[in-house]
């Protein structure tokens, strides 16, 4: 099966209530109040976005904070549900969006490539199974056996993204976290990204560093508020948002 | 059905998550999981001390009555308080990864029934050695106990999780409501106390109490629970199943943006 992502006409939006209203005092107080108070109106996270992204591309993806990227990652990851328009993903999806989730700090590096492979749904045997692999990519030498405490940012990045890659799936989401990897790291990441886009898989990351966005991806999409203002070669991509923003 | 088939599917991660909350829990105490039988014995021996002679009935009869009551109330009381708030402390899985919801409850009531397992081994080896009588084939319904806890604790922890996530007070509120269910209940008071009291209701139809009868009738007095006793223990968690379907099906998808 190929992977593909067709969003058409999406919309998006943030449930307001979510931010007011959170407890039943608030709720009763807004009952009895005469003076309205000042209305928060649902966010609209994405605004008519239509997207097509075909195997094997790598996309990266650039907006400034708040324009929507991890908003729509996580949308074609299937954790937000659209407000209207559709979305097909096929092909199974590999998110990498925060870097400490699904790991347990007490426990050794070596032992959280078991317990993340099985919250990206593996089984035991096949979680223990990529665990070599896992282990030479990351390439953390002894403190693959010391507990993640002990690791710094850059670390973290390169086990996560190590068992993500190892994981399989035919999508790869990643949420900016890369930047944290140093320039070997980067090197082997890349590496790493065309064996996955060889298989006719799909890349698709969102990053404020441009290097590594030129590295690793040749389509570029600009979000800006909510709304795709341009999607063609990464690097005119890149010229189009320090246009947009000002940054020439 | 297809919603079941991924909890299936998602079953390595919810076990390893109970688990690590297990060892979480025991972790770095030195008497670990002991503490789990320590805690409702000591309990039990101070409970019994005193209203043995407020009812004037038996001690040696009246204290596994009181610690059988008391384990598996601890269970539901655990289940539904921290079930509630599942949703809201598994945030950072449930951002990341798209499993069926009711893991994350299934998860806490898995981690209380092995909390609640551990403490009812104590309880037969008590029982066999006080009343070896009651020993008998009809030992084998108590064993009916374990997925009966375990569906009724799931079942209302999700529905209640559904709540919570939006209205953070729920959890207090529940306090309060469990405090006052235990109270109407017969978990430590023998139900003969509320049938003289002419309160014959709140022992007759109240699913607690038969909940309680799956394991006192067949330990306690070595007799089979009754077909009401099972009816009304399955009903509850029936009733909060279709609920936590129902609720499931309108607000699974939201509950991510209330955390």
């Amino acid at each position: 099966m190929s992977a593909a992502i067709h969003l058409a006409g999406a919309n998006l939006h943030y449930a307001a209530v979510a931010y007011v209203e959170r407890s039943l005092k608030a709720l009763l107080a807004s009952a009895v109040r005469r003076a309205p108070r000042p209305a928060v109106r649902d966010v609209h996270a994405l605004r008519d976005v239509t997207l097509e992204i075909g195997p094997g591309e790598r996309v990266g993806l650039m907006g400034r904070n708040g324009a929507g990227k991890t908003t729509l990652l996580r949308a074609i990851a299937g954790l937000y549900p659209l407000s209207s328009g559709s979305l097909e993903v096929s092909g199974a999806v590999r998110g990498l969006f925060e870097l400490a989730l699904g790991f347990e700090p007490d426990a050794t590096g070596r032992e959280n490539i078991l317990y993340r492979g099985l919250l990206l749904g593996l089984t035991p045997a096949q979680a223990r199974a990529i665990e070599p692999d896992v282990v030479a990519f990351a390439d953390l030498g002894e403190f693959i056996d010391y507990p993640l405490r002990t690791y710094s940012a850059g670390m973290l990045v390169r086990l996560a993204f190590a068992i993500t890659t190892s994981v399989g799936g035919e999508v790869l989401l990643i949420d900016e976290v890369i930047g944290a990897g140093d320039a070997a790291f980067m090197a082997k990441a890349r590496k790493r990204i065309d064996d996955v886009i060889a298989r006719a898989e799909i890349l698709v990351l969102s990053s404020h560093d441009f290097a590594s966005l030129q590295r690793l991806c040749i389509r570029g999409i600009v979000l800006h508020h909510g709304r795709v203002v341009y999607d063609g070669a990464i690097d005119s991509a890149i010229d189009e948002y320090r246009r947009l923003n000002g940054l020439v | 059905m297809d919603y079941l088939r991924k909890i299936w599917q998602a079953r390595y991660f919810w076990t390893h998550l109970a688990l690590s909350d297990l060892r979480t829990r025991w972790r770095r105490s030195f008497l670990g999981a002991l503490w789990s039988l320590i805690q409702p014995l000591a309990m039990t021996a101070l409970l019994t001390l005193v209203f043995a002679r407020i009812f004037k009935t038996d001690m040696l009869r009246y204290a596994p009555y009181i610690f059988s009551g008391m384990i598996t109330w601890d269970f539901v009381a655990a289940t539904v308080s921290s079930g509630s708030l599942a949703f809201v402390q598994a945030d950072a899985y449930i951002k990341q990864t798209r499993h069926p919801l009711a893991i994350y409850t299934l998860r806490t009531a898995l981690t209380n029934l092995c909390v609640f397992a551990f403490a009812s081994v104590g309880l037969v080896i008590w029982v066999l050695s006080a009343m070896p009588g009651n020993f008998g084939w009809s030992w084998l319904s108590a064993l009916l106990i374990y997925p009966l806890l375990l569906t009724t604790g799931w079942t209302i922890a999700t529905c209640l999780a559904f709540f919570a996530t939006r209205f953070r007070d729920i959890p207090h509120a529940l306090g309060l409501l469990l405090q006052a269910l235990w109270f109407v209940s017969p978990v430590y008071f023998e139900a003969d106390v509320f049938h003289k009291a002419g309160l014959a209701a709140l022992v007759d139809y109240n699913p607690i109490y038969h909940l309680l009868q799956i394991v006192r009738a067949p330990l306690l007095s070595g007799q089979w629970p009754t077909l009401t006793n099972l009816l009304f223990a399955l009903a509850v968690p029936a009733v909060f199943g279709l609920l936590a379907w129902g609720l499931g099906r309108a607000l699974e998808r939201r509950v991510i943006f209330y955390l």
